[in-house]
């Protein structure tokens, strides 16, 4: 829904409403014109009829009706849109003189004027056309009524109106076509800059985006980012640094009570305590094997160094990684398929990688079911990149679940008390992955949990981020 | 450790090159808890000058050193006819480095982070192979009434001939090879399975009880013996 995105994005409401309050203004301003420009007109026209009302009575009063004829018939030489229509009545309202008929339909207007609507003879044909008149007492008692026709400026007006209507709504229109392309490309733009940002953050946080394309906010959006994420660089590298710190510095301590324990379960103790010794120096080993999986998650994660790497046969390492676990395997009856041709190569560390399978079947094998199937198969993409799945008809892990599992120590709750385990072995998994430019996804096997490592091929050139 | 290793324990001459100060120390006072006698050096240089002009047993040297890195130490040494098995650390990320370490004259490779059992294990392993020469061109190997015809790929326990899958034939060779001497889970997946990798699980104790099954299932006294927090032993108690 490319469209309906780029309609909702914010340039794109800013464009709008930007375009709508424009349109608003300039319509507002085109109101306001007319409406002065009518009230002059009027005004004028009002003006100069009075003024031939005062003519035509000059007139009457020296020439009387004759001249008056004499007057009006001189007028009619004048085009009929821009000259004055005269008609003057006796006392008794007929007409004596004048090209306008008699007494046509009067409406009163305020202070005397008048206004009426008469078929006027224009190129041939008669056309309603609407007149302003005032009415007028002569010297003897005869009427005068001097009109004059004003349609045309409306129609004037009218024209003008509805071009500039026109333009607006043409405006309206290409602006907000202009905007989509805008909205769009700015849209573009930010996506971009979204996509980066998030193959970042996911994949590796020591990468930056590149400014170098990027011009204006953007770019400045950009530096913004690039701070923010040199920030979160530094408190992850912190939090690790604490971390790893407490686990190197806790060793030594761990080690001197585990030896110390040794040496008193050498000395004679009796047979139980004996054993209570036994257990303690077994869970100082699992405490020290906690330590050393965190520093070594470390060790990966913070590593840069793919130098002096081999070219790894991933088909033959996963047949060496069921082999190890087939017995393992065999006592809970559970049977490991395997379809993985062998010369499938990556770039790598073999050890790493068969680490990285043997903690996945471990877990397979762990959380599967008596009698259960395991399933690991390998194929390459058309990217040259291998996936290989590993699936098992163990109990799954919850949707909401996957993506907490790679953190170190967590632990889904159900799990906790069944299962040994430290909490490390994904975030192992993923640490190798990631080391060799891959990625580690969980899914759903129907039951069972399917995962699908993904690992470049050796076509791929390897670029060695810092 | 003293007391695992009763009467196979042998005291150690051990010399440490480690420039990472909180690993040597650690190293260092652990070898010397364990009751071996151990010389810390800081950087190339000293630990050069101190194999050449000391005998030592065994030595342990970190990869990357200052002043001179410690495959080049190694060589040194070895082309000045010096032929202490020396034992390389390296970071993780470097295990590539492996071939290239024993080509450089190192006998044994362990990646840091690593256990102290599991250092002291192979360092015993390494100072009793050079102590007791073994003969190269040795076709049977023995430990108690346990033999073993290399060549023919037969094993017999008593006389009785025992009937072995290939996998459970070679983790034999390479723990009768080291009778007597602990070796750890890690070790046996190096030797026998060839990767190194830290197993979650009980794993190889799963290959090692199968092989156990049939070495001393019919049998009165048990060779095989699981050394607590440690690993493994082949050989009378």
């Amino acid at each position: 829904m490319q469209v309906r995105k780029v309609l909702t994005s914010l340039t794109f409401r800013y464009i709008a409403r930007y375009l709508t309050v424009l349109c608003a203004t300039v319509f507002i301003l085109l109101a306001c014109l007319y409406a002065y420009f009518s009230y002059t007109y009027f005004d004028e026209l009002s003006e100069s009829i009075v003024e031939e009302v005062e003519t035509i009575q000059i007139i009457y009063r020296g020439q009387s009706l004759k001249g008056v004829n004499q007057y009006i018939e001189d007028q009619l030489s004048t085009p009929a849109t821009s000259r004055y229509y005269y008609l003057v009545t006796d006392s008794q309202g007929r007409k004596v003189a004048g090209d306008l008929s008699a007494s046509p339909s009067y409406i009163e207007f305020s202070e005397g004027w008048v206004g009426f609507s008469a078929a006027l003879l224009q190129l041939g044909k008669p056309v309603e056309v609407d007149f302003l008149a005032r009415p007028a007492t002569l010297d003897d008692g005869n009427q005068i009524i001097v009109a004059r026709y004003y349609a045309d400026a409306f129609e004037k007006a009218n024209l003008v109106f509805s071009s500039l209507s026109r333009a607006m709504v043409a405006t309206l229109l290409l602006g907000v076509i202009g905007g989509f392309f805008s909205a769009s490309a700015t849209l573009n733009r930010v996506e971009h800059l979204n996509m980066e940002l998030s193959r970042i953050i996911r994949g590796n946080p020591g990468q930056r985006l590149n400014m170098e394309q990027e011009k204006g906010y953007v770019r400045e959006l950009a530096v913004i980012m690039n701070d923010m994420l040199d920030q979160m660089e530094s408190l992850m590298q912190g939090v690790r640094r604490v971390s790893d710190n407490i686990a190197h510095d806790l060793r030594t301590p761990l080690t001197r009570i585990r030896n110390n324990l040794s040496q008193l379960r050498a000395d004679s103790l009796a047979e139980s305590s004996s054993r209570n010794v036994e257990q303690i120096i077994a869970e100082c080993d699992d405490l020290l094997e906690t330590f050393n999986a965190l520093l070594r998650i470390s060790a990966l994660e913070a590593g840069s160094r793919i130098s002096g790497n081999n070219e790894v046969d991933i088909g033959a390492v996963l047949h060496d990684v069921v082999e190890l676990y087939e017995p393992l395997a065999q006592q809970k009856g559970i049977v490991i398929g395997i379809d993985a041709p062998a010369q499938h190569n990556c770039r790598g560390d073999a050890d790493l990688i068969f680490q990285m399978f043997a903690n996945l079947i471990d877990n397979a094998v762990k959380y599967s079911a008596e009698n259960g199937i395991i399933e690991v198969r390998m194929r390459t993409l058309p990217d040259q990149v291998h996936s290989i799945i590993i699936a098992d008809s163990g109990p799954g892990i919850p949707a909401a679940d996957r993506k907490n599992v790679f953190r170190r120590f967590f632990r889904i709750q159900s799990s906790r008390s069944e299962t040994p385990g430290h909490g490390l072995g994904l975030s192992l998994v993923r640490a190798i992955a990631q080391y060799h430019q891959g990625s580690v996804e969980l899914g759903s096997n129907n039951p069972g949990l399917q995962v699908r490592v993904k690992l470049p091929g050796t076509t791929l050139s390897h670029s060695v981020t810092s | 450790m003293l007391g695992e290793l009763n009467n196979y324990w042998v005291k150690m001459n051990i010399l440490l090159v480690e420039d990472d100060l909180s690993v040597g120390d650690f190293v260092a006072t652990e070898l010397i808890a364990a009751g071996h006698a151990c010389c810390h050096k800081t950087n190339g240089e000293d630990g050069l000058r101190e194999a050449r002009s000391t005998f030592y047993d065994v030595l342990v040297i970190d990869r990357m050193l200052p002043l001179i890195d410690g495959l080049t130490l190694l060589k040194t040494l070895r082309n000045a006819g010096i032929t202490t098995p020396a034992l390389v650390l390296s970071a993780l990320g470097e295990v590539d480095d492996r071939v290239q370490g024993l080509k450089s004259g190192a006998d044994d490779y362990l990646v840091k982070p690593f256990s102290m059992a599991e250092l002291i294990a192979r360092l015993e392993v390494l100072h009793r192979r050079s102590s007791s020469p073994s003969n190269a061109a040795q076709t049977t190997l023995s430990v108690a009434d346990l033999r073993m015809d290399l060549l023919s790929q037969k094993v017999w326990r008593d006389g009785k001939l025992l009937n072995l899958q290939p996998r459970e034939y070679k983790l034999l060779e390479y723990m009768m090879r080291q009778a007597g001497q602990v070796v750890t889970r890690a070790m046996l997946l190096e030797h026998v399975w060839g990767y190194h990798f830290d197993p979650q699980t009980n794993v190889i104790d799963v290959h090692v009880s199968r092989l156990r099954q049939k070495i001393d299932k019919d049998f009165e006294t048990p060779l095989l013996t699981t050394i607590r927090g440690a690993g493994y032993r082949l050989g009378p108690a």
